[in-house]
């Protein structure tokens, strides 16, 4: 087991009062709706990191972050970019191993969190056969879009299935945000007069430079990000889930909110805020201030780590092996236990992180200098 | 609108014409005469057609891949996917001894197993178009890294 201490918990408490939290920003809708108590919380000092709450396989690796409130896990799963079965069986045989493994964990878990990109290309064959799988977890779920699942229609089949984003629940004394980091984008297609299908096609080249800066938030979303949050203690913690990370990484990949600074000042003043993102399809790991940012996997395939901006608290997972599908993919395990938050990578595979630069996924890209593509600058617009 | 249409293939032609006769020159005297800017121009213009070409079957354009005659992945995967900005090809290492096939190889060969195992599309020859296309982008992309030649 390898453990990496990643941040310090703190001592707070609230009372204990029953309050429902389900709101959704004017103009927008959701569906999610849950009761939830709030539970007098004590938050130890220093967090000890190591160890695995569940002991789900011998091979995890945990990061143990700040703070808790009462113990309870739940499952992250995104990036199973999900072709139609007529195309590719291999990216369904991967979600749904996950989804059975989240499932035969039955009441370890809390509820699931699916962190967008269900869907490669937005068909609505694609999504439907996510739902289908998706049936397998019969614990609570919860969604937010990636941009594979929305430039098709605008969202409208994702919506449909699952309820639009942003929204908000508390649960053990934590607040659980899920905010919508794709719907958002400038229109790169009107002025071209793109077809449905060209616009998700951009949308789905993740080094493509015709989408820009797609990934943000938005002052409307921004403006319920602040009201989700004016009722809430800041000495107590929240998370934030959204696809994409809510810093910035590497901004020509889109792994950035472009109004990542907007965000952070609205989240600065609580003292423990956690936001866990998908998008990158791959372990990240990074702090700014109060803030901690955990990327997780994909269960699809891994991307390799970005040319720079790589956070320096990042350990680096190891390199993959392009031959076999199952390797340097999963889903992760975030546990609340003994005050203190464990991100367990449930990689199929023996090691997640790498030992030694030759293994590692930034160690090994050494003497690597990378440049922007060419024949997407030469669209016929 | 039609005559406008012709006038610009004409002028297109010609100046194909014009950049062939250019490079045929330059074939019969290569390196006896200094080299001017029109004429390294047409050099790069020569590789960076290549490039984009390259570029546009590492990202699994349909088009390219059906004119130049080749399946690239029958997965809906294409080589971006796994490689943007053709990053972890690592061309600036080849030759070098590659672990999934066991063996010495080139990049060419490890353009080729990606194709077959990743992507279950169908080898290419190795010194077919696409595959020179396709090394020009990977190159091009990892321009300005280190020679590091054999290394894992």
């Amino acid at each position: 087991m390898e453990a990496l201490q990643m941040s310090k918990g703190r001592l707070q408490h609230d009372t204990g009062v029953e309050s429902r939290n389900d709101e959704k920003p004017s103009g927008m809708s959701t569906d999610i709706t849950r009761r939830t108590f709030l539970h007098k919380s004590l938050l130890a000092g220093a967090a000890v990191a190591g160890g695995s709450a569940l002991n789900f396989f011998d091979t995890l690796t945990t990061m143990g972050v700040a703070y808790g409130a009462e113990s309870f896990s739940f499952a992250w799963v995104s990036d199973t970019h999900l072709y139609p079965k007529s195309v590719n069986t291999r990216f369904v045989e991967k979600a749904t191993r996950a989804f059975k493994e989240v499932a035969a964990m039955g009441q370890k878990l809390d509820f699931m969190i699916f962190g967008g990109d269900l869907a490669q290309l937005g068909d609505p064959v694609e999504i439907a056969l996510g739902a289908e799988l998706l049936k397998e977890v019969k614990i609570k779920k919860y969604f937010i879009p990636g941009e594979h699942d929305w430039y098709l229609d605008m969202g409208a089949t994702w919506n449909k299935h699952f309820g639009a984003s942003p929204w908000k629940f508390d649960h053990k004394g934590v607040r659980f945000i899920g905010l919508d980091t794709v719907g958002n984008c400038p229109d790169y297609w009107s002025a071209r007069k793109m077809s449905a299908k060209e616009r998700m096609a951009h949308m789905s080249v993740l080094d493509g430079s015709v989408a820009g800066a797609w990934s943000g938030l938005g002052k409307k979303q921004l403006g319920w990000l602040q009201s989700a949050l004016s009722d809430w203690d800041k000495s107590k913690p929240v998370i934030v889930f959204t696809h994409t990370p809510l810093y910035e990484y590497y901004p020509p990949w889109n792994f950035w909110v472009r109004d990542w600074r907007e965000a952070q000042e609205i989240l600065k003043p609580f003292k423990n805020v956690t936001n866990v993102h998908g998008h990158v399809h791959q372990p990240l790991y990074h702090e700014a201030g109060n803030m901690r940012f955990i990327g997780q996997l994909a269960t699809s395939w891994p991307w390799p780590y970005a040319p720079e901006g790589v956070p320096p608290e990042t350990k680096a997972m190891v390199r993959g092996d392009p031959g076999d599908p199952f390797d340097a993919v999963g889903w992760g395990n975030v546990s609340f236990a003994n005050n203190r938050v464990d991100q367990k990578y449930m990689m199929w595979r023996k090691e997640v992180f790498a030992t030694a630069d030759v293994d590692s996924g930034t160690g090994d890209n050494r003497n690597q200098k990378l440049n922007p593509r060419i024949a997407d600058r030469m669209w016929p617009y | 609108m039609k005559t406008k249409k012709m006038q610009y293939a004409l002028a297109v032609g010609a100046s194909l014409c014009g950049l062939l006769l250019v490079l045929a020159v330059k074939q019969a005297a290569a390196h006896k005469e200094p080299h001017d800017a029109a004429t390294l121009k047409a050099f790069e213009e020569a590789f960076m057609e290549q490039v984009v070409i390259g570029d546009n079957l590492f990202h699994g354009d349909a088009a390219t891949e059906k004119k130049m005659g080749v399946t690239l992945s029958k997965t809906g995967m294409a080589c971006a996917m796994c490689h943007p900005y053709a990053s972890d090809t690592h061309p600036h290492e080849f030759p070098k001894f590659q672990e999934q096939m066991s063996e010495f190889a080139t990049l060419r060969d490890m353009i080729n197993w990606c194709i077959e195992k990743p992507n279950e599309g169908v080898k290419i020859d190795p010194n077919s178009a696409a595959m020179k296309a396709l090394e020009a982008y990977i190159y091009w992309s990892n321009r300005g890294s280190v020679l590091d030649t054999g290394r894992h």
